[in-house]
């Protein structure tokens, strides 16, 4: 149970991300509404988890799993750089989140 | 400097400001104000992604806000410091910087082509 609601923690944060994606481009309340709900039920489910799960451990699951989730989904459908020294520093990135939540 | 650069760091400041207020804070005031900085992050996290690839600043404003907490539990609650966590400091530090170089080289590229 815990961790489904770790998984649609990230999921959801990719959600928000899209929306923060949608409305930097385009300032509409319905990008607005994706991109705040999006990040608002990422929380709200990361904070549900914690009923189950240790903080620590669900925190670097959802974290790094969000984190690389939404650097993909904008490779993916946005159309932002894949250069490799771009993708080195991102690994670097969700690795050292990851890692430093997981140890506190 | 860009000025998308800017925003990228008020939003690192601004989520650092809020996640010690959630840590500490008490009174309704307290919460209120909490709730004022979140405002503010939500309103400069757009204002990044302007020129600066949305998932260049998502990685760096959660890189950011992890070693923010980090640090806090440190120096402000008492947590301990290892090697470990000095170790996924470094790692998450090259990493933002990486990015930082590695989008100026992407955006350089792209300014060769105007001329």
């Amino acid at each position: 149970m815990g961790w489904l609601f770790v998984c649609l923690a990230a999921v959801s944060e990719m959600v928000g991300v899209i929306g923060l994606k949608l409305y930097s481009q385009n300032k509409t309340v319905r990008n607005g509404a994706i991109y705040i709900g999006g990040l608002g039920a990422a929380f709200a489910c990361l904070y549900a988890s914690f009923n189950y799960l240790q903080v620590s451990v669900a925190y670097s699951v959802w974290i790094g799993m969000g984190t690389a989730g939404a650097v993909l989904v904008n490779m993916i459908f946005f159309g932002e750089s894949k250069n490799i020294a771009r993708i080195v520093s991102l690994v670097a990135i969700i690795i050292g989140v990851t890692g430093l939540k997981s140890l506190s | 400097m860009n000025k998308s650069w800017i925003y990228v760091i008020l939003t690192c400041l601004f989520e650092l400001i809020w996640v010690f207020g959630f840590n500490t804070a008490e009174t309704w005031w307290q919460w209120g104000l909490v709730i004022v900085f979140i405002l503010f992050d939500f309103y400069t996290l757009p204002k990044a992604c302007d020129t600066i690839p949305t998932g260049t600043v998502y990685a760096i404003f959660a890189g950011v806000g992890t070693i923010g907490t980090a640090l806090m539990d440190v120096f402000l609650f008492d947590g301990n410091f290892s090697v470990e966590k000095v170790l996924f400091m470094t790692l998450l530090i090259a990493g933002i910087i990486g990015l930082k170089l590695a989008d100026n080289k992407v955006i350089d590229k792209n300014m060769e082509g105007t001329f």
